[in-house]
């Protein structure tokens, strides 16, 4: 996959997705992971995990794939491609008088992101299914979820905990 | 940073929301040259907390502290914002760059913006790509960091449909377009914009459907 090939790909579910991040995985799971087989399943995990622990915007994530796909090069150009539907704004400000007749934007962009959080979870499912393999995984991601969501710990920490306890069990001959 | 700043920080939270934030009686508007647009676009680059954390930083600095930005305004460029597809935050960043320098300025907060994450984010991937071939990372990544990536997933999906887990016609939509791609494995993109084209019937404001 050429790096033309995948600004276009990101600039292109970057620009059809709200909501910063999260929505993006699920397109480029199909895409990159089962449709042309350049990224695997692990990577676009590991991608996702580092926004997550870095400050800064969440979408940053797809630098990380474009530097496993294409170095430096790769991480600089997919950065500017997800940059560039941020001057949407322009237009949206000198019309923000005469928006009128785009009354119906926010609501087909309401419908979109909504679609979105399905998409996500049926994501979430998939790769689920090929990731969490043994019981040892199970219980650390039951562990990270409760962490993250339940006791809304800072990543860094959840990510730390998780870590630990998995190491642990690897280190133990449970994994 | 100048020394004053977190006291009037403080001050500036306490005021009452018809106060003229631009002409305050004390002290005037700052102007906000190229390196201040870097600076604040920089810091905002640092924070943790996603959208929102970045938010904070330029209502503090913008807004708070510089006075170069009325409240209403920067509420106002936040709602706009959010209808712009990708980052909220990339299109402020477009929008305040381009108030404050013109389109060269758009660079310098869009990069200033970036700069933290995208330098933190090579580095980690470059240690990943280091270890990759260690015959232990493949058997230890399953059981710690992978498990915990797919849980940021879920926390994000929930965070993004707050609004979504009650019952709605979101929540009919969203499973919907779930079932389309967990049981019929349909295009993800397909699904999000029939997805829209749903939300302009279901979400169009009321007395369009009069």
């Amino acid at each position: 996959m050429s790096l033309l090939e995948l600004c276009a790909v990101v600039f292109i579910y970057n620009a059809m997705t709200f909501g910063n991040g999260p929505g993006m995985v699920p397109l480029l799971q199909a895409d990159l992971v089962d449709r042309r087989g350049v990224l695997s399943t692990d990577q676009l995990l590991y991608a996702f995990t580092i926004a997550r622990v870095t400050p800064g915007q969440a979408n940053t994530y797809v630098a990380a794939i474009g530097y496993m796909l294409h170095g430096l090069a790769g991480a600089l150009a997919t950065t500017a491609a997800i940059q560039l539907p941020g001057y949407l704004m322009l237009p949206l400000l000198w019309g923000y008088q005469r928006l009128g007749a785009v009354r119906l934007v926010p609501a087909f962009t309401r419908g979109l992101t909504v679609a979105s959080v399905g998409l996500i979870f049926a994501a979430t499912v998939s790769i689920g299914r090929s990731t969490l393999t043994g019981w040892v995984s199970v219980v650390v991601f039951a562990a990270a979820l409760a962490m993250a969501q339940l006791l809304k710990w800072n990543p860094l920490v959840v990510l730390a905990v998780s870590a630990l306890l998995g190491t642990g069990a690897w280190v133990l001959g449970w994994a | 940073m100048p020394a004053d700043g977190d006291g009037q920080a403080a001050d500036g939270d306490g005021r009452p929301p018809d106060d003229q934030p631009a002409t305050g009686p004390d002290r005037p508007p700052q102007p906000i040259n190229r390196r201040a647009l870097f600076g604040i676009f920089f810091k905002a680059g640092l924070a943790f907390g996603g959208g929102l954390g970045i938010l904070a930083v330029l209502e503090q600095e913008l807004v708070t502290r510089r006075r170069a930005v009325d409240r209403e305004e920067f509420l106002r460029l936040y709602g706009l914002g959010r209808i712009v597809p990708s980052g909220t935050m990339t299109a402020l960043a477009v929008a305040y760059g381009y108030r404050f320098a013109g389109l060269p300025g758009t660079v310098i907060s869009l990069a200033a913006l970036v700069l933290p994450a995208l330098v933190l984010t090579v580095a980690l991937t470059a240690v990943y790509g280091l270890l990759h071939r260690q015959a232990w990372l493949p058997q230890l990544l399953p059981v710690t960091i992978l498990p915990a990536a797919l849980a940021f997933i879920v926390v994000a999906g929930v965070r993004l449909g707050r609004e979504v887990f009650r019952p709605s016609r979101e929540l009919l939509l969203a499973a919907a377009a779930f079932a389309g791609a967990a049981v019929l494995h349909l295009s993800p993109v397909l699904l999000l914009l029939a997805g829209g084209v749903a939300g302009t019937v279901l979400f169009r404001p009321k007395e369009d459907q009069a």
